[in-house]
């Protein structure tokens, strides 16, 4: 770690070229220290910093992959530094019924560095990591674990060998306390009894570890997210992990309980600990990975040093075409009539909105922390939670008593968890699609759904094989455009939309943002709810910012900057302007 | 990231693709299958079996569990239970019974037993779906507060003296063909079961009722009446279940406070082994058609044996231990867990 330390004290040497690999990574640990001040990193400037002490080999990178790490395209080559904890070799995943999920990986995780997984929805990325943890068995290639050959038939045989997962659906029993999770199922004793004075000390110590501010004795239900995070982290720890796997840690937390993680997650690494990271959120890859694997259809990619990578490297690796990357792109200013006008809308938990305007055709973004009252605004607005006010929908008061009330009067709700709330998974596509407007019908043939909804769903490019597949085997792009869809075919003229984007990749989202667009224009009006600014930043005609259950500022992305919006979203606006008209 | 379609692509030989959908037909209706298994194992075990007496009596026999197990496919449709029919069963015949015995005619005291099982229905249904308490602890508490006021209405006695009309019908035989009758409470059990299978299939209500199974939130959030859907399909529950009472009450000549302990067992068992799913929201009411027949022909057949009901109870236990693994099975096979 010696030499780790020397390099965070001087962030821009130039390394020796022949062990570029190391440089880059050694960049990116020394990274975050130069990097603490912005709470959000933003790709632009981080990419001109990244390629300059590389002599420009961030910019060369786009052509022909000139980064160090990937020289000969396969991880093999950077096997030679550090210590290797775990290797994989050309896996595969073949399912019953000839599904290849994953067709050939290899990946090469070191010890005490944050290695990070990225690739499309269905790449494959879930089937590496379930190998890796032992819920897969690979049906080629091998998997070594310090050098040695391992092949695990269980999640616990590789529990044992040192590889914890810790589940974006955190795996801990709600009702237990810290400590009881902690150890279940490996309960120190005495006796044959329970010792529960080495139960606490064990987790005590792991806690502590993690730099915790709760006891082994804490009810997990009463626990933040990010708390509980952390005490899955801790889990980890009482079982010796050497590599810890993180699925999409962050989908879960606001800004300052990612910084908490991410606090963790470094101090791990120091002590040795491998850490293998899933997102889909670069910014966040760039500021806590050293390399990253990138998965496309179920092939290794390649492996990149993160800093001496620029992102539309990645994204290109990831998408396995020129994608450019989402630019601000004009729209003209919306002149349509007003649809909705939320004169003062007073709910539960502070929610007090004022003179928020909504034109035909327009898209307005609503950006904050998690908790900054986005979701229950939107739930407020269809009809899903109790509110005081007044509000203007198309001229008349409008005040929705329920979902169903929202609905007949064009307000659609794209909720937050597609999977939960947007879908019924086991339903067919044309069912789910049809669902809101069913009321409309008296008698139902599959023909005649099947007539109304298939122009629609062609339209919204939805990829399938049959109108009668569960939207289940679908992917999350696909998943969420027949919750798209439904509100379509119901003729809704104001859309809701709550983190449409969650869990989509890059090209994904793309499609889904051009589908908001096109919405627009046809004349629907339309708010986006999102905890990714620079999702809404290039999409949006005006942006507002909530906090603490306020609308405190609206901002203009073409006049105003993110920082500036982060900035009101982190500490609230001291004095907010008027709105704009 | 769980989504396996693109990878598997659809380009398969045309032959192939027609033997993969028989054999996705077969698993999804295997339930047919395996009720024309037992029938030629019963009809090889017995020459009596395959008659039309016979069968005229399996029939006969099942439609008071089977009209119940057909409004319990609504309720688990929607990924509720109703455990209070057995009671409302005896309720409806003691009601209709009380009633014909003061003097009332049978055709309107059937119709205020087919009221009482309605409301009872619905009042369990709206508690669950409002006060949000689990169908489960209200039907349950339904099943012993119904039992315990059919109980009451009839000091604990069998109500007798009831019309002669009424108790005929019971016993009634309509002649489907010439010289052969088939009995009227069977065929009401195959109206039932095919107007159930119309309204889920082809109304909007029916749409409603598997969305609500499926996924509650989503549904409500797609502006459906989730909560009128529940209380709807309780009260179907509750109506078939006070029709199956009194058709029950017409076949015993009876009220009998005791009749039908234990029924909603049946009914359920039924439902799942006809391969509705218990957390709702798939399912039909033909599988429980067919499963209903095929746990009555499996009776039969222990009777043709001679053998006596404790096999009866062990092998009907275990086979459906065996439906519902199988089901599993094929869920996993159709990539649901």
């Amino acid at each position: 770690m010696v030499d780790r330390d020397m390099a965070r004290l001087s962030p821009g040497d130039d390394a020796a070229p022949a062990n570029g690999a190391d440089a880059g990574r050694d960049g990116g640990r020394a990274d975050p220290a130069g990097h603490a001040r912005g709470s959000a990193p933003d790709g632009g400037p981080r990419d001109h910093r990244d390629g300059a002490p590389d002599g420009g080999r961030g910019t060369a990178s786009s052509h022909g992959r000139s980064g160090p790490g990937s020289a000969t395209g396969v991880p093999a080559a950077d096997a030679g530094s550090g210590d290797v904890v775990l290797e994989i070799d050309n896996a595969a995943k073949i399912f019953p019924g000839n599904i290849v999920a994953l067709e050939n990986a290899s990946l090469r995780i070191r010890a005490g560095e944050v290695h990070c997984l990225l690739g499309a929805n269905g790449a494959g990325k879930s089937t590496l990591l379930k190998i890796i943890a032992g819920a897969h068995l690979p049906s080629h290639g091998t998997l070594r674990l310090n050098g040695q050959p391992r092949r695990f038939r269980s999640p616990q045989e590789a529990a044992l060998a040192g590889i914890s997962m810790i589940y974006q659906e955190l795996d801990l029993v709600p009702q237990l306390t810290v400590g009881q999770n902690m150890l279940l199922g490996r309960v120190p004793r005495r006796f044959g009894l329970i010792d529960r004075r080495r139960r606490r000390e064990i987790a005590a110590a792991a806690l502590a570890r993690v730099g915790a501010g709760f006891g082994p004795d804490a009810v997990v239900e009463s626990l933040s997210i990010a708390n509980q995070q952390l005490a899955a982290i801790a889990r980890s720890l009482t079982m010796d992990a050497r590599l810890i796997i993180m699925d999409e840690p962050s989908a879960a937390l606001n800004e300052v309980e990612l910084r908490r993680v991410f606090g963790v997650i470094r101090e791990l690494t120091r002590q040795g600990i491998a850490i293998l990271y899933v997102s889909h959120r670069m910014a966040e890859l760039r500021e806590i990975g050293d390399r990253v694997t990138v998965l496309r259809n179920g092939r290794t990619v390649d492996t990149f040093a993160l800093a001496a990578t620029d992102e539309r490297t990645l994204v290109e690796a990831v998408l396995g075409r020129e994608q450019a990357l989402v630019e601000r792109s004009a729209r003209p200013a919306a002149i349509g009539s007003v649809t909705l006008d939320v004169r003062r809308l007073e709910g539960g938990q502070g929610l007090s909105v004022r003179d928020l305007m909504l034109r035909q055709g327009e898209i307005v973004g609503l950006s904050g922390l998690n908790g900054s009252g986005r979701t229950s605004f939107l739930r407020s607005l269809f009809g899903d939670a109790r509110w005081t006010g007044e509000v203007i929908l198309n001229g008349q008061p409008f005040h929705p008593a329920s979902p169903a009330d929202a609905i007949r009067q064009g307000v659609a709700l794209v909720p937050e968890d597609r999977k939960t709330q947007g879908l019924v998974l086991d339903a067919s596509i044309c069912r789910n699609a049809m669902l809101p407007s069913l009321r409309r019908r008296r008698l139902l043939t599959h023909d005649g759904l099947r007539r109304a909804a298939r122009p629609v769903l062609a339209d919204l490019s939805t990829r399938f094989h049959s109108l009668d597949q569960p939207v289940r085997q679908l992917s999350g792009g696909n998943q969420q455009k027949i919750v798209f869809a439904k509100w379509v075919l119901e003729g809704s003229r104001l859309l809701l939309l709550d983190e449409p984007s969650r869990g989509l990749d890059v090209g994904a989202k793309a499609e889904l943002y051009a589908l908001v667009r096109r919405l627009a224009d046809d004349g629907a009006a339309i708010l986006v709810a999102s905890s990714e600014l620079d999702e809404i930043f290039g999409r949006c005609d005006r942006i507002w910012v909530f906090h603490e259950g306020r609308n405190v500022r609206c901002f203009d992305p073409d006049r105003d900057t993110r920082d500036d919006i982060l900035k009101a979203g982190l500490v609230g606006a001291d004095h907010p302007e008027e709105p704009l008209a | 990231m769980t989504t396996l379609t693109d990878v598997a692509p659809p380009a398969r030989g045309g032959s192939r693709l027609a033997a993969s959908r028989a054999v996705d037909l077969l698993l999804r209706y295997n339930f047919v299958a395996i009720f024309f298994a037992v029938v030629l194992i019963a009809t090889a075990l017995s020459d009596n079996f395959l008659t039309f007496r016979n069968i005229s009596n399996l029939f006969q026999q099942a439609s008071v569990v089977g009209i119940c197990a057909v409004g319990m496919s609504f309720v688990i449709l929607t990924a509720n239970i109703d455990l209070s029919v057995g009671s409302v069963v005896a309720c409806g015949g003691m009601v209709a019974s009380l009633l014909m015995a003061s003097g009332v005619p049978p055709l309107l005291a059937a119709l205020a037993a087919l009221a009482c099982g309605a409301a009872l229905g619905a009042g369990m249904g709206a508690i669950s779906a409002f006060a949000a308490v689990p169908s489960f602890i209200v039907t349950l508490a339904g099943l012993v507060t119904v039992r315990g006021v059919t109980f009451l209405l009839s000091n604990g006695v069998p109500v007798g003296g009831l019309p002669r009309g009424f108790g005929q019908f019971g016993s009634l035989a309509v002649p489907v063909l010439p010289g052969l009758g088939f009995p009227l409470l069977g065929l009401l059990f195959l109206l039932v079961w095919a107007v159930a299978a119309l309204v889920l299939r082809y109304t909007v209500f029916g749409e409603y009722v598997y969305a609500t199974g499926g996924n509650a939130e989503a549904a409500r959030l797609s502006g459906l009446p989730v909560r009128r859907v529940v209380i709807s399909v309780f009260t179907i529950s509750g109506t078939l279940a006070a029709l199956a009472g009194v058709l029950l009450a017409a076949r015993l000549r009876i009220g009998q406070p005791t009749a039908a302990q234990g029924l909603e067992l049946d009914a359920i068992a039924a439902v799942v082994l006809g391969g509705t799913s218990l957390f709702g929201g798939r399912g039909s009411v033909t599988g429980t058609l067919f499963a209903v027949m095929l746990l009555q022909v499996l009776r039969n057949i222990f009777n043709l044996l001679g053998l006596g009901s404790f096999y009866q109870m062990t092998i009907t236990g275990l086979i459906i231990i065996a439906a519902i693994l199988l089901n599993r099975a094929i869920d996993g096979r159709q990539g649901r867990r």
